[in-house]
């Protein structure tokens, strides 16, 4: 069966997914960005993430997305269009409130700290706590990871699985409502992978988190979201939106249902006119 | 990332009960392979020096050659024994001067570096000339500042620090630039301020840096101090251990010249060995990603 066939049995791409309640805590609005030699890293994009949502971005390299995602964090201008963060223009970042935390794709530790100093770090930037309240909220959070046995060891004591915990229990130790993950799991093996993918939505769902993720990966995408964003590249835009209507907890059997696989195929089918229609921009 | 190791891996599969998953201490086991490796390559190298000695000084019995010529390593002892005074005044001053260099070559390094790594434009304009200074033969350069500068100490300690100034300002440099990005964007998202940045984020990427530079510019400052008191020459209260080689050697006193000799190799040997030590304690634990650059 050829995906041509495939995507004729499936609703059409833009059946409305469905909208949480409220005002949503970013919009990002017709957003440009253009580097300085040119290239439109992002064209006329618009997303809005709502309370609650596990959005993730999905798309070929060159789409995009990790810039969407730091357009998302405050730490790159836009060239066209609006970004609003909790109804105020002003990144989050530069008002020093701490409503967001950023996961890389590395985990990102200082190799000279041990990891409850890794952990400690944002809270002791911020320095309103003491050291004795940001030792407890060290312990919880990684606990939380289930690290709390590795509090004195270096980072390069820990596997690549236990570096991105830290760097997961680093992102929660400020309370954030939103993170931001920039293929936090891209270098993982699959089990640990999966693991972590389990961790993630439980503590999501304990925290009452928004989750804004990158991956390349179809099945994080499908069996973590609530929301799918497909993208293309060349110039990077969103081409479309998938919503997962499963419910959470999820689990093996949810990997197994039917509605995974034609989540999946809708997806694929997706991502393939992505690829297809950077080809056409380039001939 | 780096590949996951067994006990760790099976830790991170089933994150609850790590508690008492027995995780490697590498410090201490790195310890004791340093033990192990040093006790294993001294004895050959003892063994090599000592045969060596031998070789040379049975060379200078069978050839019965003159003491003024090549002494044996008896002679040499003999002159580090009778001359003891003399010589250790002279290393003590040679070590003065090589210390003051050194510590003066850190301080306006590093202070350079900084300065440098503040604006692109400013590197830009000044890392050339640093360039020059440092290609241009000291020996070249250290007549100049013996007639600028009346004090000769002085003069000699300049032109040692001048001859250590350049591996740190660029391994320093290197290293103040050398922060992770990432690790940079995390310090913004946090509202870390520019001293916080500095002082958490850039300092500590830059130490290891800073000790490839140290110790790479510890020996250049005992080189820069001997070619100093070479071209200097002078002699009375301000001679080191080159002022001694020159006038020994016109005296002919050719076992003291070597006794200077081996005198200035230990210094050097000494110098490089603290250097170790200091900068092996200050990476401590993280020491083992310590980045190795050299010029």
């Amino acid at each position: 069966m050829t995906t041509h066939e495939l995507r004729s049995t499936l609703p059409p791409a833009d059946a409305a997914p469905r909208r949480p309640r409220g005002e949503p805590i970013i919009r990002v609005q017709e957003v440009g960005k253009r580097y300085g030699n040119g290239t439109v890293a992002l064209d006329r994009t618009s997303l809005d993430i709502w309370a609650g949502d596990f959005v993730t971005l999905i798309g070929p390299s060159g789409c995009g997305k990790s810039t969407l995602l730091r357009i998302l964090a405050g730490l790159g201008g836009v060239t066209a269009g609006r970004v609003s963060w909790w109804g105020t223009p002003t990144p989050v970042l530069d008002r020093g409130d701490q409503k967001l935390a950023f996961v890389f794709q590395d985990a990102t530790l200082m190799p000279w700290a041990r990891v409850d100093e890794n952990v400690a770090l944002p809270l002791e930037l911020k320095g309103q706590l003491g050291a004795a309240a940001i030792r407890d909220k060290v312990a919880q959070v990684l606990d939380l990871v289930g690290l709390g046995a590795f509090g004195r060891s270096y980072p390069r004591e820990l596997s690549g699985g236990m570096q991105m915990r830290v760097s997961i229990a680093r992102a929660l130790v400020t309370e954030p409502d939103l993170m931001l993950m920039d293929e936090p799991f891209g270098a993982l093996d699959e089990m640990t992978r999966n693991k972590l993918n389990d961790d993630l939505l439980r503590i999501q769902h304990e925290r009452g988190l928004t989750v804004v993720f990158v991956t390349h990966s179809l099945h994080e995408a499908v069996y973590l979201s609530s929301r799918v964003v497909v993208m293309a590249a060349r110039p990077g835009r969103v081409i479309d939106e998938l919503a997962v209507d499963a419910g959470y907890p999820r689990g093996q059997a949810f990997r197994l249902s039917t509605g995974y696989l034609s989540h999946m195929t809708h997806l694929s089918n997706a991502l393939d006119r992505a690829s297809r229609s950077h080809g056409e921009t380039r001939a | 990332m780096k590949t996951p190791d067994t006990p760790a891996e099976a830790a991170a599969a089933t994150p609850a009960p790590i508690g008492s998953v027995p995780l490697k201490t590498p410090d201490l086991a790195r310890g004791v392979a340093r033990q192990v490796d040093w006790g294993r390559s001294r004895l050959p190298m003892l063994a090599f020096g000592a045969a060596l000695l031998l070789g040379w000084q049975v060379l200078v019995w069978a050839l019965s050659m003159p003491v003024y010529v090549l002494p044996g390593p008896l002679d040499v002892l003999r002159a580090l024994h009778t001359d003891a005074g003399l010589l250790l005044t002279a290393l003590l001053f040679t070590l003065k001067v090589t210390v003051l260099a050194f510590a003066v070559a850190v301080v306006v390094g590093v202070a350079i570096s900084f300065l440098l790594t503040q604006n692109p434009i400013l590197e830009q304009g000044v890392m050339p000339y640093m360039v020059i200074l440092q290609v241009t033969p000291i020996v070249a350069i250290a007549p100049l500042i013996i007639i600028w500068v009346s004090n000769t100490f002085v003069a000699l300690v300049l032109i040692a620090s001048i001859t250590a100034l350049f591996p740190i300002v660029s391994n320093m440099t290197l290293g103040l630039r050398s922060v992770a990005p990432n690790l940079a964007s995390l310090f913004r998202i946090y509202g870390a301020s520019r001293w916080q940045t500095l002082q958490r984020l850039k300092l500590k990427a830059a130490l290891p840096y800073f000790f490839a530079g140290a110790r790479i510019s510890s020996g250049l400052a005992l080189i820069g101090a001997v070619v100093a008191e070479f071209v200097a020459g002078t002699g009375g209260t301000n001679s080191g251990l080159a002022y001694i080689i020159l006038e020994s050697g016109v005296q002919l006193k050719v076992p003291r010249m070597f006794a200077s000799l081996f005198l200035i190799s230990l210094a050097g040997v000494l110098l490089f060995a603290t250097m170790v030590f200091i900068s092996n304690r200050a990476l401590g634990a993280w020491h083992e990603s310590a980045v190795k650059t050299e010029h």
